[in-house]
């Protein structure tokens, strides 16, 4: 039996946090703002998650094409308590990580990368 | 591109109406507002026009409400909630089954669309009406009675449809 696409998006999303030690939490989103699948605690509002993730993505998109910085790669926003990372998925989705401050950037990234690839395959 | 001249003369639009629009029109623009946060944003200002309906004393009587059925007393409800904010021209509540009623507006006949009003230039949807109507109509009721159950509003055609669950 083949594995929804829910089942499959979950997989990937639990893949990701177990391949980066300090990923606490992680949400793919519709540019539209909408959670299509997550990985979140309980006390985290999705909804909240998905439309700010999806804002901060389109803005920073945006402010890249008026400022002359080319094609937005990552967004991440650094905190006393730890990291947003936001990439897109394609022209229709994003990813959204929430990462302790103790993670390797060089590790984030590089397992972020093919996270969003096998993502890629499914949206 | 929209007519502006077109779209205010036909929709029948007030300069809320115009305000409302244009301006969540271009925070959309700016990307700052997307269908998720337009979701948030509108329970949060459902809140507000129900204190505001309090304030007023215009809260409607639930058992004068006319409406054998819960999806009836909905409809009748939404027309309330319409007539006080005179979102929309032409609408209907149908029956969809299995305790679902979905909403159509005719698009064309739409007062606060920020993109068919505001002329957002934006990929997906900006409506605010279904999860206005969801918050609202739960709040004047006092219990849960509507869960919207579409992110937000589909479009087919000129019609937009958001379809709830009618919760018991």
């Amino acid at each position: 039996m083949v594995p929804t696409i829910s089942a499959q998006l979950d997989a990937i999303l639990n893949d990701f946090e177990r391949s980066v030690p300090h990923v606490q939490a992680t949400a793919v989103v519709s540019t539209d703002g909408l959670v299509i699948a997550s990985r979140l605690p309980k006390d985290v509002e999705e909804d909240r998650i998905g439309a700010m993730g999806a804002a901060i993505l389109s803005i920073s998109s945006r402010s890249g094409d008026e400022l002359d910085r080319g094609e937005m790669t990552r967004v991440l926003i650094e905190g006393t308590n730890g990291y947003i990372l936001i990439r897109s998925i394609g022209e229709f989705a994003i990813l959204v990580a929430l990462v302790e401050k103790e993670v390797r950037l060089g590790m984030l990234f590089y397992e972020c990368k093919n996270c969003i690839e096998k993502l890629s395959e499914i949206l | 591109m929209v007519d502006l001249k077109k779209v205010v003369i036909e929709r029948g639009l007030n300069p809320y109406h115009s305000f409302f629009a244009s301006f969540f029109a271009g925070l959309g623009e700016l990307g700052m507002l997307n269908q998720g946060s337009i979701n948030i944003v509108a329970k949060r200002a459902a809140e507000y026009l129900y204190a505001y309906l309090d304030a007023k004393e215009i809260l409607p009587d639930l058992n004068a409400v006319p409406g054998e059925t819960k999806a009836e007393l909905i409809k009748n409800l939404i027309l309330y909630v319409n007539k006080i904010l005179s979102m929309v021209g032409e609408y209907d509540l149908q029956d969809a089954g299995d305790d679902k009623v979905v909403l159509l507006i005719e698009g064309t006949t739409c007062r606060i669309c920020p993109k068919g009003v505001g002329g957002a230039a934006v990929k997906g949807t900006l409506c605010p009406i279904p999860s206005l109507l969801e918050s609202l109509i739960n709040l004047i009721a006092q219990k849960d009675m509507l869960e919207l159950i579409t992110t937000g509003i589909e479009k087919e055609g000129s019609t937009c449809k958001a379809y709830f669950k009618v919760l018991s």
